[in-house]
This record gives structure tokens, sequence and C-alpha cells, in this order.
């Protein structure tokens, strides 16, 4: 008898809750309609109308009664320490977003200098102005260390708000790096540029994205140089990015960001091989051309 | 038809098959054409290899074979960890269902029995499941792995929360969960103590168990008992509605919020509806504390 009187009110708890998603509730004609399927007579509905105050009370002092018992108090507690965390590390967030934000337009400064080689500007003259920045870059890098070092422990909880922005100084320090001395500026290399430490490092699979967005920087260096009249320029290229590839394909990589980034490298190859094809098909800078082959051996 | 419509038809046949003979060898000529192409390069870029090898230059891409050859131990080493993790993660998710499954078995007679073994299963979880997450972990990685292991512990989390609720009525803290996970760790490691984070979002998974022990316990006649986990949801819905906006992964939280309200909502909604139909309830399971309208229901259904 009991439980098919609570199936009842189980039935009328779910058509309630559909009731209050309804933006038009008629509860008169609900409660109407509820009794009647029910099959309740109408003097039942009436006393249910009449003790809705006092249950209506009773539900309120039961729910003062729980504001105030230990347990409660207890839960506030523990909610306004977590509060209180909570807002710290936003705040260190703010802080390391700023940081970030100003790494970011450092490194689009850097860019647009950068952006000079397609112009065919003299490239010391270029790597001057490019490298005249990296010291404002290691600046930010230890300004974010610092804050970040204010919650020790917790360096990849916050990874990803320099992420993006720690690739592009990747990708632009070893495009540099590249282009004065024709070598990659390996992973060890590249923290002490940026004067990094073990507290705050450089992430291996952050440096290697950063490798791949410097190769696609190498298609366009090569097509502007062999218009400007570099013909050499294909081969180093060519030989250098092979051998990037190679050493990309030794990683197991797993389907992520790094592995797109990855896939991508190859169409790069390719590029800078059309070039090298093009340019030595035509025996262009003809001199070139048996050195060319000579020097090709050589390296 | 065969013989009367063969010739003709067989002659479409052949200039169709023709036709596209030519287009199939059209459109290979520039194909053949590219991987000629790429296969040269490629083999110059075999010939030259071994031939760098000798030379000056070797060093340099040597070198960098070296430095990749650390990153791949690296890369292996990690994706392994994390793999492991996520496994051990997987194991704790389910063995935490199990544990919640067993707390809704929950009944007005055998409650104690069903807790106890809840809470006996619950404790082998953090023995066997969360001792193996400690132990992949090492100490370490702790954020970095947060991702592969945080599910299993936001049910972990859910489970103990659950099991305490209903053993004593209260919330169980973060620190109190905590202090039963550092013995798992080695003294010498960093311990793995559950993050805020976790924490929070477990205990928003919570609310939607809580709903259903209420309509378990509506159903089975324990108004008391569901007006008790009302309380406590609401309060928990409460409190969370302040730090919602400031986690970690605020997008997360916020479809966990209007999960939780639609599950607040469920449980106020069956008490509502338990009290307004007080009346007929009290009539028909004949308790007669409110005699008067008792009396009346009974008159009426009589």
């Amino acid at each position: 008898m009991m439980k098919s009187a609570s199936r009842t009110a189980l039935i009328l708890a779910t058509a309630l809750s559909h009731r209050s998603l309804n933006p038009n509730p008629s509860t008169p004609f609900f409660l109407r309609n509820a009794s009647a399927t029910v099959s309740l007579p109408l003097i039942s509905y009436t006393t249910t109308v009449t003790r809705r105050p006092s249950s209506c009370n009773n539900f309120c002092t039961s729910m003062a009664a729980g504001d105030s018992s230990p347990t409660s108090a207890a839960v506030e507690k523990q909610f306004d320490k977590f509060r209180f965390s909570l807002e710290e590390s936003g705040n260190l967030r703010d802080r390391i977003k700023a940081v970030a934000t100003e790494i970011d337009s450092t490194t689009r400064i850097m860019h647009s200098i950068l952006l000079l080689v397609h112009q065919s500007r003299p490239i010391p003259e270029v790597l001057e102005k490019v490298n005249s920045h990296v010291d404002k870059l290691k600046q930010l890098f230890s300004k974010l260390a610092e804050i970040v070092g204010e919650s020790p422990g917790q360096y990849y909880r916050y990874h990803g708000d320099w992420r993006s922005e720690t690739q592009q100084v990747v990708s632009l320090l070893a495009f540099t790096h590249w282009l004065e001395t024709g070598s990659l500026l390996i992973h060890t290399e590249m923290e002490q540029k940026l004067e990094l430490n073990s507290e705050f490092c450089l992430d291996v699979e952050d440096y290697l994205t950063g490798i791949c967005f410097m190769s696609n920087e190498l298609p366009r260096y090569v097509v502007n140089q062999v218009t400007a009249g570099d013909y050499d320029c294909p081969r180093k290229v060519l030989k250098f990015l092979t051998d990037l590839h190679a050493s990309f394909r030794m990683l197991n990589l797993r389907n992520d960001f790094l592995r797109k980034k990855f896939d991508g490298m190859k169409y790069d190859l390719r590029k800078v091989e059309e070039v090298y094809y093009d340019v030595k098909i035509r025996g262009l800078g003809s001199k070139g051309v048996a050195e060319g082959d000579q020097s090709v051996q050589e390296s | 038809m065969e013989i009367v419509f063969g010739s003709a038809s067989r002659q479409m046949l052949y200039s169709w098959a023709s036709l596209h003979l030519h287009r199939q060898l059209f459109l290979m000529a520039p194909k053949s054409h590219r991987i000629r192409q790429l296969a040269d390069s490629t083999m110059q870029g075999a010939v030259k290899k071994p031939r760098s090898i000798a030379t000056e230059s070797a060093p340099t891409s040597s070198s960098m074979k070296d430095s990749f050859s650390r990153y791949a131990e690296y890369l292996n080493q990690f994706n392994d960890k994390r793999e492991r993790v996520v496994k051990a993660s997987r194991d704790i998710t389910i063995n935490s269902k199990k544990v919640i499954f067993q707390v809704h078995r929950i009944s007005k007679n055998n409650k104690d029995e069903v807790l106890q073994k809840a809470e006996k299963d619950l404790s082998a979880v953090k023995d066997q499941y969360i001792a193996r997450l400690v132990n992949e972990l090492q100490g370490t990685d702790f954020w970095k792995l947060r991702r592969a292991y945080s599910p299993g512990v936001q049910e972990y989390v859910e489970a103990a929360t659950l099991c305490k609720f209903c053993t004593s009525g209260t919330l169980l803290n973060l620190e109190e969960i905590n202090s039963l996970l550092l013995p798992l760790s080695d003294p010498s490691l960093e311990p793995l103590q559950i993050n805020i984070l976790d924490y929070i979002l477990g205990l928003a998974d919570l609310t939607g168990e809580l709903m259903r022990l209420a309509i378990g316990r509506i159903s089975d006649g324990e108004i008391e008992y569901a007006e008790k986990i009302c309380r406590f949801v609401r309060e928990i819905y409460r409190e969370l509605t302040l730090l919602a906006p400031k986690m970690d992964e605020s997008w997360d939280m916020k479809s966990k919020m209007d999960v939780m309200l639609q599950s607040v909502m469920k449980i106020e909604n069956a008490c509502f509806s338990v009290h307004v139909r007080g009346s007929e309830y009290t009539s028909l399971s004949g308790m007669e504390e409110d005699t008067s309208y008792a009396l009346l229901g009974v008159s009426e259904f009589d």
C-alpha cells in the first residue's frame, strides 16, 4: 500500500520536473489534471491545499536547522578554503597570461624583422637586429619562471598558458641559429639561449613543435633565395631538412598536435626538393653545376 | 536479345573501354612522373647519406641524430608511463563504480550490511588500484599527467564521499581523503594527493548519485532520508556555484553545474510532491501522525 502511494509521488515528481522546465507553466491546470489522472476525490485535493502552509513551514524550519548544523559549518569552511586557493591560482594564471602576451608581442616583432630575409636583405644585418631582442625574451622567461615558481611543482598546471608562445620562440630562435650556422639548435642549447633552468625547463614536445614550425619557413626562404640569385641555397636547405626529417622519424609520436605538425614537414621537404630539382635541371648558376655536384658529394 | 544486340553493345563496350583506358593513361602520366621524381629525390637522399658520413659536415648531422635519439627515448618513456597511468585510472574508475552500485543496493532493512561491504570494497580500491596509480606516477608528473588519471580520481572521490554520506551524513573532506592516501606513497617520494580540482569535479558527479539514492529512498518510504539528501545536495550545489567560474577548466565545470542543478531539482521536486501528497501517503501507509488529514483521507478512500 505504502509503496504504491510513493510511486504516485514519484510519477508526480517526474511530471513536476517537466513542469519546472516549461517556460509557461500553468499550475492550476496541472494540479487538476494530475489529481484526475490518479483519480483522487475532490476532497483530497482540497486537503492538500489546506495542508500546504503547514508543510511549507515544516520544510522551511527543517532547512534552517540544516543550515545551522555543525556539518554545514565544516562544509562551508572547506569550501571557503577552496575558494581562497582557487582565487590565488587564478591570479597566478592572470599574471602568467600577461607575461605570455608580452612574449608574444616580442616574438612578433622579431618575426617581422626576420621576414626581411625573404626580401634579400643582407642576412648578418637582419640577424643582428633579431638578436638584439633575445635579451628581452630572456627577461620575460625569467619573469615567467619567477611567477610559476611561486607554486612549486605546478609547472604543468599552467603550462598551457605559455605553450604556443614558447613554440613560436623556439621556431624563431632555431631559424635564426640556422641562418647563422647552418645547424640545428638542439634542446639543451635552446634552454641555454633562453637561460632556462631545471626549475623552469623547456618542454621537449614544445621544442619539437617549434622546430616543425621552423621547417615551415624554409620552403619560402628557398624560393626567395633562388629568385634573388642564390642557387646554392636549395642544396643546403635540402640537406638540412632531409637530416631533420630523418631525425624526426626516429620519434614515436602520439596522435597529437606534434604528430600533425611532423606530418606537415614532408610537404616542406618536397617543396624544397622541387626547387632544388628545378634549379639543377636547368643548370642555373651554370658554373655551380659541376661545383654544386661536387659540393653535394662533399657534404 | 543477346544475339540481336550483341555486336552493337560489344562495340559500345570497346569504345567505352578504350576511352576509359585513354583517360586512365592521361591521369596516370603526371602521377607516374611525380612518383619518379619523388623516387629520384629520395634516392638522391639515400645516395647522399652514406657519403655525408665520411665528410666534414658529418658531426652536425650526427649530433642532430644523437639529440633526437635522446628525445625519442624521453618520449617513449613518458608515453609508456602515460599509458600505464591511464590504465590504472581506468581500473580505479571501474571499481569505484562498483562501490557506488553497492551503495545503491541499500534498502530499509539492510543498511549496515550493505554499507559495510561498500566501505570494504572502497578501501580495496584504494589499497589495490590507487596504490598502483601511485606506483606508476613515482612521485612525479602529478600535473603533467593529470588528464590521464583525473577521471579515475574523480570517480574515487565520488565513491568515497557517497559512502561517507551514507554512513555518517557528512561530507568527506579533501584533507580526510588525502590523509587516507598518504600511507600508499613511498615516504621518500612526493605523495599522491588529490588536488582541489579533481575533488570538486568528483563532488559535482556525486550529486547525480545522490539524486538516484534519494529517489530510491522515497520509493522505499524513507522520506526523512530523502530530505536529508536534499539538504546536503543543495548545500553542495550552493557552494560549488561560487567555485565553478574559478576552476582551471571552467567550461568542463559549467556543464557539470547544469547537470547538477537538474539533479538537485529532481530531488526537490520529489520531496515536494511527497509533501504535497502527504495526506494520501499517511492515510495509505496507515501511520496516523496527522490525525485530521489522515482521517479525511481514510474516509474518502474507504
